[in-house]
């Protein structure tokens, strides 16, 4: 083969490539690209519900993963380059996104019976909620047994009779609502009394009094790391790393829901000028069905968004949940509780890595 | 000019003159080399300059508010501080804001605004959503009606402030100061954070170099005094390293200083200690997996320079009589400053912007300003906070060099 044939060669070669290319994404247009949080929760909702979506309507998913970063949905709505269709986004996003012009306004309750939804606080105005993730006061059982173990936040925060340090997320959401609820607020209160003057400075001083003994994590891999080492004596810690550290460790880590909990609630919602709206809406609305819900519900240990599903669990991922304690939970949605964080989030934040680093 | 023109006649060869012939040869090797760096000139300029330049713009950019409330942004030119506007400057208001009903603008407008005062989003929300339609008879007692603040100067301060295409608004917020009644003035203790940040990220780029010099310089030493097999060797080991990605490395410092990690383990074991140390989530294991991770950069530039010392001036001082610690400190060292002075400048740039690595070993009193920039950036989307703190870390470093290069001389900081 003389230069020129090789030339010949090589620029077929990349001719072939070229075309294969162009064809390949057309070829995945016609895909619905949904982006999750990815890692255990990802490969559930894709066995849960992607899998069994793509059998039943021939629509394909490719699943992206991002860490909730509002600046990556923002950037492909401001250059006009999407590249996902519909993205779970938690209630503060949702509500952000929805009002910014960046998700689609979908009025969900033409689609779906909202009262199904409503213990997690219904739909949202762009959103639907599909995935609840609650967090609550988490000790080794091994540790503490019987009248030993820790029966509320006050005990939480009494170092003197329960030693040790206590791990809490390195963020103020979530951990400025429970010193709340450590301060005798009631957990259905939280929102009220935190939105109120001096609420915020309240759950700060409550968070002074064990602050030595504080560890803070900054992801859920570490907190249940922090209980199975004994590094700490106990710790917030949320429902499926709970599950998840018990089942893959054979350990007996116990969430304390009685002592009132905090619950996520995460959304599905479309990008705003989706091609394919109606494809990722048909998703949406499968996703939040009770059987994908179940069996989601399953995979991951989370209880489901969707009330009818709880009928469908097993026996005993149903004793795990915390459905006899509904009233002790404070659901992160509602216009308060949104409103509050929208408005005060950035600076709570200052103040609280001012508070973590002294 | 007679008497050139005169001399030009004259000469007849060469024809154009030398010089011309001298200049036309230079700018043809001129535009050689223009053609020749073209390509990463154009690449620098168009992935690297220009969008920093654009990012580093959004500290002082201020399109929104004027864009957004262009009639009021007039109308308050007129507006004293202290007093509530007059009914022109709330008539102005209301017609801007109308204007923004049922568009995402009013959304962008009250973030932009909560940037400044927290609550101000709501204020423009519930404002925007409650004005009437029709002509109202007075649009100050209409927009007092909606929400009080409009009474409370703070919100027309802030407006007035922020109503130019150009603001110090993030530049001053990144050095926890704020514009107030009285002027410029400092925020509240709790709300400060970042003078004491850039303190945190110089104390730490200090510390990291000042180790990595400390440890890298006798291994740069050993490596260049070695035999060239030896040396290839060592070289390698550094090199190794270097080549594995920084998240892969710093990982891999995780499963190590952890409370129940192979260094507890060990120690442990050998009874030199009797309870496990904190090696992790403290300044200990920043400085750690810090140090491990740039040491390449402080060992190879030293090491480079010291290759280059002819040993012959070593032994010139040993035959004058000079003992071993004296031929280091008047012979070797000065000639080893070269390399020291750039291994220092690029392992101190290198830490003072670092993120994965205190974000992943480092406790919540270690976060440096890269943390912030990229929550800024990321979650906060507040993009002109994110560009001032660049600004101040970029300013920062420009200092540095500058102070650096004025003490040991800039033809020094060069890295061969």
């Amino acid at each position: 083969m003389n230069i020129k044939e090789k030339c010949r060669v090589g620029v077929s070669g990349l001719a072939v490539m070229l075309i294969m290319s162009v064809v390949s994404q057309a070829a995945s247009t016609e895909k619905l690209t949904v982006v999750n949080q990815g890692g255990a929760p990802g490969d559930a909702q894709r066995k849960a519900v992607f899998e069994p979506f793509t059998a039943k309507t021939g629509i394909g998913i490719v699943a992206d993963t991002y860490n909730q970063e509002l600046a990556k949905i923002r950037a492909q709505i401001e250059t006009g380059n999407l590249i996902w269709d519909a993205a779970s986004v938690h209630s503060l996003n949702e509500s952000i996104g929805c009002d910014e012009g960046l998700l689609e306004p979908i009025d969900w309750s033409k689609l779906l019976p909202e009262a199904d939804f409503k213990a997690v606080g219904g739909f949202g105005k762009c959103g639907a909620p599909y995935l609840v993730s609650p967090g609550g006061l988490v000790y080794d059982a091994e540790r503490f047994s019987g009248n030993e173990a820790p029966k509320s936040w006050k005990d939480f925060w009494n170092i003197e009779k329960w030693p040790g340090k206590r791990g809490l997320p390195y963020q103020p959401d979530q951990v400025l609502e429970i010193a709340l609820i450590s301060d005798g607020v009631a957990p259905k209160d939280v929102p009220e009394v935190l939105a109120k003057p001096g609420g915020v400075d309240r759950a700060f001083a409550q968070l002074e009094k064990i602050k030595p003994h504080i560890v803070w994590w900054k992801t859920g891999d570490e907190s249940m790391q922090l209980l199975l080492t004994k590094e700490i004596a106990m710790g917030y810690g949320w429902q499926g790393r709970v599950n998840v550290a018990n089942r893959s460790n054979k350990r007996n880590l116990r969430i304390v829901w009685e002592a009132g909990y905090t619950s996520a609630v995460i959304y599905m919602a479309v990008m705003k000028g989706s091609p394919r709206k109606q494809e990722a809406i048909e998703l949406i609305k499968y996703t939040l069905a009770a059987e994908p819900q179940a069996h989601y519900a399953e995979l991951m240990g989370y209880p489901p968004a969707n009330e009818r599903s709880f009928a469908l669990l097993s026996e005993e991922n149903r004793a795990s949940q915390p459905t006899k304690f509904l009233d002790r939970g404070m659901m992160q949605a509602g216009d308060l509780y949104i409103d509050f964080w929208r408005d005060n989030g950035d600076s709570i934040r200052q103040r609280f890595s001012t508070f973590a680093a002294r | 000019m007679q008497a050139s023109l005169e001399m030009m006649g004259e000469t007849e060869i060469p024809k154009m003159g030398l010089r011309t012939l001298v200049r036309r040869a230079e700018r043809r090797h001129f535009m050689t080399m223009l053609a020749l760096m073209a390509p990463s000139v154009i690449f620098v300029a168009l992935l690297f300059v220009i969008p920093i330049l654009l990012f580093l713009f959004r500290s002082v950019d201020n399109a929104e508010i004027p864009t957004l409330l262009p009639k009021t942004a007039v109308a308050l030119d007129t507006w004293r501080d202290g007093e509530i506007p007059g009914e022109p400057v709330f008539a102005a208001l209301a017609s801007d804001l109308h204007a923004l009903k049922g568009s995402p603008d009013a959304a962008l407008l009250g973030r932009r605004l909560n940037f400044a005062v927290p609550g101000y989003r709501r204020l423009i929300t519930r404002t925007v959503t409650s004005l009437p339609g029709t002509q109202m008879a007075s649009a100050k007692e209409t927009l007092a009606a909606i929400d009080k603040s409009w009474l409370d100067p703070v919100y027309w301060r802030t407006l007035k402030s922020q109503s130019g295409r150009i603001t110090d608004f993030y530049l001053l917020s990144a050095l926890d100061l704020q514009r107030g009644a009285g002027g410029i003035e400092k925020v509240s203790g709790e709300q400060a954070i970042f003078m004491s940040l850039y303190g945190r990220t110089l104390y730490t780029a200090f510390g990291v170099t000042a180790l990595c010099l400390l440890i890298g310089y006798p291994v740069a030493a050993v490596m260049a005094a070695a035999r060239p097999a030896v040396a290839n060797w060592l070289l390698s080991l550094v090199l190794i390293p270097f080549w594995t990605s920084l998240l892969v490395r710093t990982t891999a410092w995780v499963v190590l200083l952890q409370t129940e990690g192979l260094v507890n383990k060990v120690l442990l074991q050998l009874g030199v200690i009797s309870e496990p140390l904190k090696l992790m989530f403290n300044t200990a294991g920043v400085f750690i997996a810090m140090v491990h991770v740039l040491l390449p950069y402080m060992i190879l530039p030293v090491y480079s320079v010291m290759k280059g010392i002819s040993p012959v001036h070593l032994r010139a001082a040993a035959s004058l009589g000079a003992n071993p610690a004296t031929v280091f400190r008047t012979v070797y060292l000065p000639l080893t400053i070269p390399g020291v002075a750039a291994g220092c400048t690029l392992v101190f740039v290198l830490s003072l912007g670092f993120y994965v690595t205190p974000a992943l070993v480092g406790g919540p009193g270690d976060q440096m300003i890269g943390y912030f920039i990229a929550y800024f950036t990321n979650s906060a989307v507040n993009w002109g906070l994110a560009s001032a703190l660049g600004v101040f870390l970029l300013l920062l470093i420009g200092v540095i060099y500058l102070a650096l290069g004025k003490l040991v001389g800039f033809d020094k900081l060069k890295v061969r």
